[in-house]
């Protein structure tokens, strides 16, 4: 017997075998087979007064490589709802079937009820939270846009873990490090989300793509971009960031402290 | 439970052919935790109990949103949780919280309906310490605090560790900054090592005898663990949500607290 | 047409939930089976495992046992006859998120119980503890009740009573929830045994329900190590120790958990058979107040029971504290230590 206290009740290697950390990895050889092939990056959304604009580009990363350049990040759902995706791109396409034969089926249904874009919110989060638990996730990082039961505008994420929350202004991936900022400095957290205009909201995601294109280097120049207002869905899927400036890039030299 | 997480049921997409493809091979290496930050706490007095916590939602050194409550009504109306007489406060992993928390919402409805009577507090605490336990070998990472009125009117406060220990206790902290909140209340709630004054000498000295503290005392104490909390830890700010059960129903108040 | 359109309109009755998910979602009872979500895990002996249930599945269909799909939910007898667990090492997943001494930055740290100790004399058995949990080096609760009466009669809070209160006493060392849900499950077990018999289970007979118990989940990280105290008509006063490997001892006195040989070589020295009633509630107050002040993992409160004939009876739960400078300055134990500043 072990007769050390520290080690008493505790699993014994000669019993349980030694002890596997290789679980707690969350990067290594083994997670890099596992991880996803193609994948598109940041989702940015912001609130405004009477509904909700979302952005993605139009890239799907292969690895380093820009694989392809049309990829239609932003879904729409029914009518008043749309889903950006980031993340593995093959997942948002089996997500994406998902969701239209979950759509075929309500219109079938005899309710008549439509999911508006809490309750897509809401299952997309299950989903994710079920895959995770089977340790088969979807790879993925989403934003939902559009309306609640009450008909005020709505946007929150939803990410590979069944994680959720909801704020007036969302990113995903690099956004949430680039765009995040840009937003709150644009739309402090105090101003009511009815003194934000349309047009505001829109030209802050267009700057935020700029920033990320300059930055991002799994990002693109040709973006897409939805306005979700009470009205319809406004969806424009291939457009090209205009006004780049790279006068900038003539002073990076280097990283850090390297000056020639 | 099968048929809310039913794989068939939930997820066919309507093909012909069968998804053998998409199960067949599991992600392995996926880590399927992640910690979401935040601080919650829980004291009781003669004929209240509190529950609190702060309303940041952190995933590493980013803020995700300064708007998501840890603390939630259960068995009361979806919406205005309405109806409830019990309450729960999760911290750890946001998404495990969430499932925990409807999951306990579910029991506790299910059991108004079909005993005609409220679920007492002391059955719902041993109930999700069940609930918690049914996951041992694939735990929920949350922190757990349940608090409500016992049969005779006095505060009930719980407290569970991650795979449904539990423990009645006057107060209790958990997540980020428990280890900073905790021993300032066994000081000011439990009075432990304070001594009466002029009792004896040396070891003789007797100890002050912890008692129910007043509604406003422990408020005051709420806030103070929070907002010295967020002085001296990163993952908690935004906002205190704190919730007050009483005879006369529950009150929900929100303070700011430091968002830097 | 017709075939697409019956594919996609379901009458509205196929969404409500089934009588058998209601009761899933509301079972209160721990179940007597294996059902707990296991992470799944893959490798090749998972899909073996697999084709051997489904084979199982397709042999209640031809016996008409139990009518079910394959993959729907599981009939209550299939479920307390699941033979295995489908896993290689399903044990490996949580040991690497749970065990905080191979690991000691592991993300879930479990609260984990550690000193008791009960032996038996001629006035019938002393049971004590200390009442400290760690998770860690951080100390989750220094209150924590460390004797769980196992018993119809005694489920509630300690009661102000000091009469006798009839049943057995099970003590918890190790992971805290284990102990708290098994012997819970065990209270339940012993009281549905009363209920059928007409009659209090033996020591023996519940001591042995919980060893099957956990040798059944032997290999999957449970963590216990109790004793369980009784005095029955049939054994007398009878006391015995059960742990995690499913290992069941009959004794005369056991010390568990980290602060053990502390409290052995207290209880050694002192322990006679013919000690009053007085000097074991003594002794067993004096060895656990050892093991609290050599052993980092105990402390707190001291939690003390006398278990006899008529049932057991509660001696306090007390700060160590002031017991301890009591034993220092009155009787001139502890030397070791200064009284002075």
């Amino acid at each position: 017997m072990d007769h050390f206290p520290g080690t008493w009740g505790r699993p014994r290697n000669d019993v349980y075998g030694a002890y596997d950390p290789s679980y707690l990895q969350s990067t290594g050889p083994k997670t890099h087979t596992t991880s996803p092939a193609v994948t598109g990056t940041s989702v940015i959304g912001v609130k405004f007064n009477g509904g909700v604009v979302l952005a993605t580009d139009n890239l799907a990363s292969y690895g380093s490589l820009a694989r392809f350049t049309d990829t239609k990040r932003l879904r729409i759902f029914g009518n008043k709802a749309v889903v950006g995706f980031g993340g593995d791109v093959s997942d948002m396409q089996y997500i994406d079937r998902l969701l239209e034969s979950i759509d075929i089926r309500e219109n079938y249904s005899s309710h008549g009820n439509m999911l508006n874009a809490k309750n897509l919110h809401t299952y997309l989060a299950k989903v994710f939270y079920k895959r995770r638990s089977e340790f088969n996730p979807l790879w993925n990082h989403v934003l939902v846009a559009g309306f609640d039961g009450e008909g005020k505008p709505f946007l929150s994420s939803a990410d590979l873990l069944g994680t959720t929350f909801s704020a007036p202004h969302l990113a995903t991936g690099f956004g949430a490090h680039l765009a995040v900022p840009i937003l709150r400095r644009l739309f402090p957290e105090e101003k009511p989300i009815e003194e934000i205009s349309r047009e505001e909201a829109v030209d802050a995601l267009k700057q935020c793509l700029k920033v990320l294109f300059y930055r991002d280097a799994r990002s693109l120049d040709k973006y897409s971009i939805a306005v979700i207002t009470q009205e319809g869905i406004d969806l424009k899927e291939d457009e090209q960031l205009e006004g780049q400036s790279w006068a900038f890039a003539e002073r990076i030299k280097g990283y850090g402290a390297q000056t020639v | 439970m099968t048929s809310l997480m039913d794989h068939q049921a939930r997820e066919t997409v309507g093909y012909s052919f069968s998804e053998s493809t998409a199960s067949g091979v599991k992600q392995h290496g996926f880590y399927p935790y992640t910690d979401n930050g935040g601080s919650t706490l829980g004291i009781t007095g003669s004929d209240f109990a509190i529950l609190a916590g702060d309303t940041r939602s952190t995933s590493g050194y980013n803020i995700n949103s300064r708007m998501v409550p840890k603390v939630f009504k259960i068995g009361g109306d979806d919406e205005t949780g309405e109806g409830a007489n019990i309450i729960l406060s999760v911290v750890g992993f946001a998404a495990d919280g969430t499932a925990l928390k409807e999951r306990l919402d579910t029991v506790v409805k299910m059991y108004k309906y079909q005993h005609g009577k409220p679920m007492t507090v002391s059955a719902c605490a041993q109930r999700l310490s069940t609930i918690l336990y049914q996951k041992r070998f694939f735990p929920y990472y949350v922190h757990a605090i349940l608090a409500g009125l016992d049969e005779e009117g006095k505060g009930a406060l719980y407290s569970y560790d991650p795979v449904g220990s539990y423990e009645r206790e006057q107060c209790r902290a958990a997540g980020a900054a428990a280890s900073l909140i905790m021993p300032f209340l066994d000081n000011q709630v439990n009075f432990k090592n304070q001594y009466i004054p002029g009792s004896g000498e040396g070891h003789a000295l007797a100890a002050k005898k912890a008692e129910p503290l007043p509604l406003e005392t422990v408020k005051g104490l709420v806030r103070d663990a929070f907002t010295s909390s967020v002085e001296r830890h990163i993952e908690v700010g935004d906002n205190l949500q704190m919730v007050i059960i009483t005879k006369d129903g529950i009150q929900e108040v929100y303070h700011p607290l430091k968002k830097d | 047409m017709d075939k697409i359109v019956a594919q996609y309109s379901r009458p509205s009755y196929q969404n409500v939930y089934t009588e058998q998910d209601q009761q899933e979602l509301t079972e209160s009872l721990p179940p007597l089976s294996l059902k707990f979500a296991l992470p799944p895990v893959a490798n090749v002996s998972y899909s073996n495992t697999n084709k051997v249930i489904h084979g199982l599945e397709a042999g209640c269909h031809e016996l008409g046992v139990s009518g079910q799909s394959s993959g729907g939910p599981r009939s209550p007898s299939s479920q307390l006859w699941r033979p295995e667990l489908p896993a290689e090492r399903p044990s490996a997943f949580l040991r690497a998120m749970t065990d905080d001494h191979s690991n000691p930055s592991c993300p879930i740290k479990l609260a984990h119980g550690t000193t008791t100790l009960a032996f038996r004399f001629q006035g019938g058995i002393i049971v004590c503890t200390d009442s400290r949990a760690t998770a860690g080096n951080w100390i989750a609760s220094q209150t924590v009740k460390k004797v769980i009466p196992v018993s119809r009669l005694s489920r509630g809070e300690d009661k102000p009573t000091s009469e006798p209160t009839p049943g057995l006493l099970g003590t918890m060392a190790g992971g805290a929830a284990d102990c708290q849900y098994w012997l819970r499950y065990l209270s339940q077990q012993c009281t549905l045994h009363e209920i059928r018999h007409k009659r209090r289970i033996t020591v023996a007979a519940a001591s042995k329900i919980l060893a099957n118990l956990t040798y059944s989940y032997k290999g999957y990280g449970l963590s216990m190590g109790t004793m369980l105290a009784g005095v029955t008509p049939q054994e007398g006063p009878a006391l015995y120790y059960i742990d995690s490997d499913g290992t069941r001892l009959p004794g005369n006195l056991f010390c568990v958990g980290s602060g053990q040989t502390f409290a052995y070589g207290v209880l050694d020295a002192n322990y006679r058979y013919d000690l009053t009633e007085q000097e074991a509630l003594a002794l067993g107050r004096r060895a656990i107040l050892a093991a609290m002040h050599r052993d980092a993992y105990s402390g707190g409160f001291i939690n003390l029971y006398h278990v006899k004939e008529e049932g057991w009876v509660h001696h306090g739960f007390d700060d160590m504290n002031p017991i301890f400078w009591k034993t220092k300055l009155e009787s001139g134990e502890f030397s070791n230590v200064t009284s002075e500043l």
